[in-house]
């Protein structure tokens, strides 16, 4: 019985510490226009204007009508590039593509409330080079 | 009164009439719009959704690989029967999906699906291929104290990773109509009212609630198979499969887990021995962890191959891959191992194994027939047509049962009972005027079934 505890007690420790309330997908995420992830959107993120990238404190501050926030950005985060008003295909981008006065959406938050900044999607108004 | 006055008021009279209709249908829109749907409404909506609706996209719908005739699964038997012009192999007949997005061959072979969960950015190698979960039982299955396990390694579904965000990240990976994936140009992504009926439908599918073992189990060999299985120093199966289902019981609350049992170490991997290109799955996270949730077992018996990457095609080929080195030497068997006073992870001998299958091999059946049961009954109630769909449905269920049951050579006094159940729903269902009877002559079949597999309660 022991040794049954002991192995709950072993397989809980190591998925707690393994796993850390991370269930999404990530990789179909890309394709999902700004404002419209299913449950995230306007609820775990915000929707704002790039007001200003720091790439030494490798922060992004997103201004909204209700004032300025500001994002820590991660070797996680991932940023996306939403093409879908140009109907052109989404793609991965870079944090130099954090240029002030583009429509950002930064998913922040966790369904826990944790913040950490999961990846912003910029809106793509223009085909730019090697976009296309 | 003039004509001139008259033809006035007529046009008048004309004008209001009209505008009062136009008036009486916007309030009617408007009020049936408002109104929230009924719970039976909103799964009726999801149903119509799960099989009819493409997306705009390929012409795929849920339904392709997720039909209602193969338990909302398909395998490579319920495949060859498909039409050359099935959605399901667009790749085969679109130009535009022919490259690196499917692969046609390991898909009739084998049933398994090709997804890009690693990421897009190298459709020629950065692929997985994995089978087609039923959806079955889902709402006793996905939960897990961490969050929503969705898909084969728990991370299927995009936004807030849950059941209800599931058909988007579906949408983008297999309706789309160009590798491009642009939502509004070669596919339509679902709306919120869509993803709330589709969570309501896929949530009403097979079991509501988890068995509550031991079953006072008939069949000698079924019996001393739940015995193995709920031993946790035997078995040890009911450890993760509590009840066997799809959660873990070795502490309260923890819900679905995620395991690496080394599946993917398995020597001698089907779609392996084809020489087409089969990357490794890394299951759960990018780059994975290798880890897999855990499925329920009630209706494996019937919706096999098994395990993520249909590696294996019978039951008891399932259980006896936890006799093997690739358990054994994965994360998940060393963990067990480590809990064994014989330093053993499962060790089962061949009769053991061939027990284990045969208890999920009846609570597949003994599923089968209160499905079958469920179906004929609200088919009753129904209108001919609609009832005719519910008791083809139940046939199905009633062929499933009996398959699975021959297949282990178990029951033959159950399988006499569930043929005559399944003859008596075939003529009800083209019946003209005695469908109710044959319809009620068939529970009764199933009742007989039933009680030649397990005790009364």
């Amino acid at each position: 019985m022991r040794k049954i505890c002991s192995f709950a007690m072993g397989v809980v420790l190591a998925l707690l510490g393994s796993v850390v309330y991370a269930h999404a997908q990530k990789a179909t995420e890309q394709f999902i226009p700004i404002a419209e992830s299913p449950g995230v959107s306007n609820k775990l993120t915000v929707i704002g204007e790039i007001d200003q990238y720091d790439a030494e404190a490798k922060t992004v501050t997103i201004a909204t009508p209700a004032g300025k926030q500001t994002f820590n950005l991660t070797e996680k985060t991932k940023i996306y590039l939403d093409r879908t008003k140009l109907r052109l295909r989404n793609l991965e981008g870079k944090f130099g593509d954090l240029r002030k006065g583009r429509r950002a959406e930064v998913k922040f938050k966790d369904q826990e409330g944790k913040t950490n900044t999961d990846w912003v999607k910029i809106e793509m108004t223009e085909p730019g080079p090697g976009n296309n | 009164m003039t004509k001139k006055v008259q033809r006035v008021f007529k046009l008048t009279g004309v004008l209001l009439t009209v505008l009062l209709i136009v008036g009486w249908v916007t309030i009617e829109v408007i009020e049936s719009a408002a109104q929230p749907l009924t719970p039976s409404e909103l799964i009726a909506k999801g149903r119509e959704l799960f099989f009819k609706e493409t997306f705009n996209g390929n012409g795929r719908t849920c339904g392709t690989c997720h039909p209602a005739a193969n338990n909302f699964t398909i395998d490579p038997a319920f495949i060859a029967t498909l039409p050359p012009t099935d959605p399901l192999f667009v790749a085969e007949f679109n130009p535009a999906l022919k490259e690196n997005f499917e692969q046609p061959e390991l898909m009739r072979k084998f049933g398994l699906i090709l997804e890009n969960l690693d990421g897009f950015d190298d459709l020629k190698n950065r692929f997985v291929m994995r089978g087609v979960p039923h959806t079955l039982g889902l709402r006793i299955s996905v939960a897990s104290a961490q969050g929503p396990r969705t898909g084969w390694s728990g991370d299927g579904a995009p936004g807030d990773g849950t059941l209800r965000s599931f058909a988007t990240g579906a949408v983008i990976q297999h309706f789309t109509k160009t590798l491009n994936r642009v939502p509004g140009v070669d596919f339509r992504l679902p709306t919120e009212a869509e993803l709330d009926a589709l969570e309501a439908f896929q949530l009403s599918l097979g079991r509501q609630q988890e068995l509550s073992l031991p079953l006072k189990l008939k069949g000698l060999v079924a019996k001393r198979g739940q015995e193995i299985f709920l031993d946790n120093a035997l078995g040890k199966c009911n450890l993760c499969h509590g009840n066997a289902g799809a959660n873990a019981t070795f502490a309260p609350g923890l819900g679905n887990l995620s395991f690496n049992t080394g599946v993917e170490n398995l020597p001698d991997q089907p779609a392996k021995l084809t020489g087409k290109l089969v990357p490794p799955d890394d299951g759960f996270g990018i780059p994975g962890d290798g880890t897999f949730n855990t499925p329920p077992l009630v209706e494996s018996a019937d919706t096999g191959p098994f395990f993520h990457n249909n590696s294996i095609e019978t039951i008891e080929g399932a259980v006896a891959f936890y006799n093997g080195d690739a358990f054994n030497n994965s994360p998940a068997g060393r963990v067990l191992a480590g809990t064994d006073p014989r330093g053993v992870g499962i060790k089962l001998d061949a009769t053991q194994v061939v027990a284990v299958a045969a208890f999920l091999r009846a609570i597949n059946a003994l599923e089968n027939i209160r499905q079958s049961q469920a179906l004929l009954e609200d088919s009753a109630k129904l209108k001919r047509r609609q009832a005719r769909e519910l008791i083809a449905l139940a046939a199905e269920e009633i062929q499933d049962s009996i398959r699975v049951l021959e297949g282990g050579g178990l029951h033959p006094e159950a399988i006499a009972a569930l043929k005559e159940a399944q003859r008596l729903a075939q003529e009800a269902k083209g019946s003209l005027f005695s469908r109710q009877r044959l319809t009620r002559e068939a529970i009764e079949a199933l009742k007989r079934a039933r009680n030649q597999l397990v005790e009364a309660s």
